[in-house]
């Protein structure tokens, strides 16, 4: 049973592990300039000269494809970084402090958590003027306090156990304490939400990128290549449908690594 | 028991009441919003959708006296001006039936006879009085325009004194701000007021509808549907996609994208091209905007001929000047800057704009040859020109940052915070050149958000506003399109052709030049 669940973790690790490779290498695979307009072959239908297709510039679509993976997908990881290191690093003090601190941040992550998600990273991304580094602070912004709530409740859990009484009696200071004996304990849980977390984020920044918030022209980038090609949904769906089809495939490959991956710790 | 008995027959009491007040409330609102709806709604009713009527164009409501609320008023068929603009844009009689010019600042005008409002008064000359009174207490463009020092109202005649020469009235009273409503009936709190058109507007909910019934006593023709029912749909897509369920018979707005899905049998087209144009204001704050070879070389690195055939699909034609070519004045009158990026790029090396270091983008004295340019998207085509001019300039060693943004008309009144202003505007409302330069080049320009100024521009636009001649005013707006032009203050790139569409059942919706007159009593549909 263990072996089927590591080989399904192992199976999904390797579409990840692809998807990153293709975002780094995509100024490589790229048949074109994803930036370079054309007028004279606008909104070609995919052809092979054109697997794709090209969008209303001329530009062709497979290359913007490439080349939109790679924002989309390491802006999705960054996201889910920073929330994730911010978010347990103020759980983990919470947890492991107590009293006024866990007390002032708990409130602060209540308060993020008040509002609905996307609404609140929509107000922030405005107020940064828009650009993918503001969608990705208002991102994380966003979703710092799920992974605080999380890794609070699991260092509650933890500093009960006999190993930290040892390792407070055998005279590790805090910092030793939490970075080698807590994290280690409750990074599993942390994990696996954060690989469920990058299909989440993706489709996120997609949403403030179709929106406008997200990244600016001529960027590819996945969301705002729909939100550009949405009035030709009916009549050239290419334009919409491959960078649908990026979004979708990516955050597929996440969603099923975040389970495999809980799947095999479990 | 017996105590019961009346607690029993009182609540019983107390719920026949309730129902009974219950019902008649019901039943009275109810005849009261049927009333409303039912009118709209019965019989042979015509439901439009439009992408532009709405708060963010100052189209809250059909009050002419706000804001852009005449657009709507008089697109609607609700109400109509003194003048109106021909098929070739120039003024002729409406709600007028002559007028005279006594001398260089009193005009008398003659009203047609038999006109009433859907109020039921009148119209007269002292009902025109009232409304001109209050449309230039309460709208300060039509203040400007206008220029009134006094109206005299005797019977059917109206005499209109300026305080100085305002040679384009009889156009400054076919503006739309200049439908004629019955004041004394006053403005609903929705909005709605009572004019002569072929419809009365019966209940207005902004953004989202107005209904229109037919005007039963209307003086040009009878009116040949009952309801009407103005939908705002403000995403061109979602207008697409109402338009192919049925769920409205008509639509302006549509994005050009989508017009393959309409090119059939089951739908027809109205066009004609407009004065609207696409145009970028330099901002001459700025300091890279400030440098005349920057302006000149955006003039001529801009793809105009590329946006207009493929990003417009040849709805529209490349622009010279500020107007189109359906004037004398407009089209090919002016010489304009062409597409020429090798010029561009000798341009800015001859004023020692240089790609010192190799990364694509020219610097000077150590700044870089950075372009912010500001757009919106609400008229769906701004931010493909931005992005189609991004791909030019950043060819021959510009870098274009695109901010396009509903918060545009903010920003641009920090002349800190961009270079270039793109956005699309109807150039001559009222059929006459002297509007666009009252509002975008001159010194005391409310839109002259990049303090252009040139003396000869001053110089002319003093002499425009004195000169009755009509051939000489078509002369003076050449001359001061050239001046612009020859400064690179405005580079415009392109006259949109407009476009609504209609299922092909309805007949008599037809685009004017002018974009005004779209609801008329010769709207119909079969079946």
């Amino acid at each position: 049973m263990r072996t089927q669940k590591k080989r399904k973790l192992l199976c999904f690790a390797g579409l990840a592990l692809l998807l990153l490779a293709v975002a780094l290498l995509a100024e490589q695979l790229s048949p074109y300039d994803p930036n370079q307009q054309n007028y004279e072959m606008a909104l070609q239908a995919p052809s092979m000269a054109h697997p794709f297709g090209t969008d209303r510039y001329g530009r062709d679509m497979l290359s913007r494809v490439l080349a939109g993976a790679r924002i989309s997908i390491f802006s999705a990881l960054a996201v889910v970084l920073a929330s994730s290191v911010l978010g347990t690093g103020v759980g983990i003090l919470c947890g492991y402090a107590g009293k006024v601190l866990d007390t002032v941040l708990m409130r602060i992550a209540d308060v993020c958590l008040a509002f609905p998600g996307l609404v609140f990273a929509l107000a922030i991304a405005a107020l940064l003027n828009g650009g993918t580094i503001s969608a990705v602070i208002a991102l994380t912004a966003v979703s710092w306090p799920k992974y605080a709530r999380l890794s609070r409740g699991q260092t509650l859990a933890v500093r009960q156990e006999d190993y930290i009484a040892a390792a407070r009696l055998s005279g590790d200071s805090t910092l030793q304490i939490l970075v080698r004996h807590v994290l280690p304990g409750i990074g599993s849980q942390i994990l696996v939400t954060a690989m469920l977390d990058v299909g989440t984020m993706m489709m996120e920044l997609a949403a403030l990128s179709f929106l406008g918030l997200g990244a600016r022209p001529p960027a590819a980038e996945w969301g705002s290549m729909m939100s550009g090609g949405r009035s030709m949904l009916q009549t050239r769906p290419w334009v919409v449908l491959t960078p649908g089809i990026g979004i979708f495939v990516t955050v597929a490959v996440f969603n099923l690594l975040g389970d495999a991956l809980r799947d095999y710790l479990e | 028991m017996k105590r019961k008995k009346t607690k029993n027959r009182g609540s019983g009491l107390a719920f026949l009441l309730a129902v009974v007040l219950a019902a008649t409330a019901i039943s009275g609102c109810g005849r009261e919003t049927q009333t409303e709806t039912d009118l709209s709604e019965s019989g042979k009713t015509f439901v439009f959708g439009d992408t532009t009527f709405n708060a963010e164009n100052g189209e809250a409501d059909i009050n002419p006296h706000n804001g852009n609320g005449g657009w709507a008023c008089i697109r609607y068929g609700v109400g109509e001006t003194l003048f109106r603009f021909s098929d070739s844009m120039e003024t002729e009689p409406w709600l007028a039936e002559s007028w005279e010019n006594l001398d260089e600042l009193t005009w008398q005008i003659t009203l047609r006879e038999g006109i009433s409002f859907t109020s039921g008064r009148a119209l007269d000359a002292e009902a025109v009085k009232e409304c001109l009174e209050d449309l230039v207490e309460n709208h300060v463009r039509a203040a400007g325009d206008l220029q009134i020092a006094e109206i005299m109202a005797e019977g059917r005649t109206l005499t209109i004194r300026t305080e100085t020469p305002v040679p384009a009235l009889t156009g400054f009273l076919a503006d739309p701000y200049a439908c004629i409503f019955d004041v004394e009936a006053g403005v609903s709190e929705e909005g709605i007021v009572q004019g002569t058109g072929p419809y009365r507007a019966v209940s207005l909910t902004t953004d989202q509808e107005l209904r229109l019934v037919k005007n039963e006593n209307y003086w040009n023709g009878e009116p040949k549907l009952d309801g009407i029912t103005i939908r705002t749909i403000s995403d061109g897509d979602t207008l697409t996609m109402a338009l192919q369920s049925g769920e409205i018979d008509g639509a302006y707005g549509v994005p050009y994208a989508s017009y393959p899905l309409f090119e059939n049998e089951n739908y027809t087209f109205s066009g004609c091209a407009t004065s609207r144009v696409f145009f970028g204001a330099m901002n001459f704050k700025s300091g890279i905007t400030s440098d005349p070879a920057v302006r000149q070389a955006i003039a001529m690195g801009i793809d105009k001929e590329g946006f207009v055939e493929t990003l417009l699909g040849g709805n529209g034609y490349v622009a010279a000047g500020a107007f189109p070519d359906s004037f004398s004045f407009g089209g090919g009158a002016v010489r304009a800057a062409s597409y020429d990026p090798e010029g561009a790029r000798e341009v800015l090396e001859e004023a020692g704009w240089r790609d010192t270091d190799g990364d694509g983008v020219r610097e000077k004295d150590g700044t870089p040859l950075v372009l912010r340019w500001l757009t919106y998207p609400s008229r769906q085509e701004l931010p493909l020109l931005a992005e189609a001019a991004q791909a030019t300039l950043e060819d021959i060693g510009f870098q274009m940052e695109i901010n396009s943004t509903a918060d545009h008309n903010r920003i641009r009144a920090d002349e800190t915070a961009w270079d270039i202003y793109v956005s699309a505007m109807v150039t001559a409302p009222t059929g006459d050149p002297e509007y666009f330069f009252k509002y975008h080049c001159l010194d005391s320009s409310s839109s002259n958000d990049g303090q252009y100024h040139s003396d000869r521009l001053e110089e002319l636009a003093g002499e425009l506003a004195q000169t009755f001649d009509t051939d000489r005013r078509a002369e003076l707006a050449v001359e001061m399109q050239q001046v612009i032009l020859d400064d690179n203050a405005y580079v415009f790139c392109s006259h949109l052709r407009m476009n609504m569409i209609t299922k092909s059942t309805v007949t008599g919706l037809t685009a004017h030049p002018c974009d005004y007159y779209e609801i008329t009593a010769e709207l119909d549909m079969e079946g």
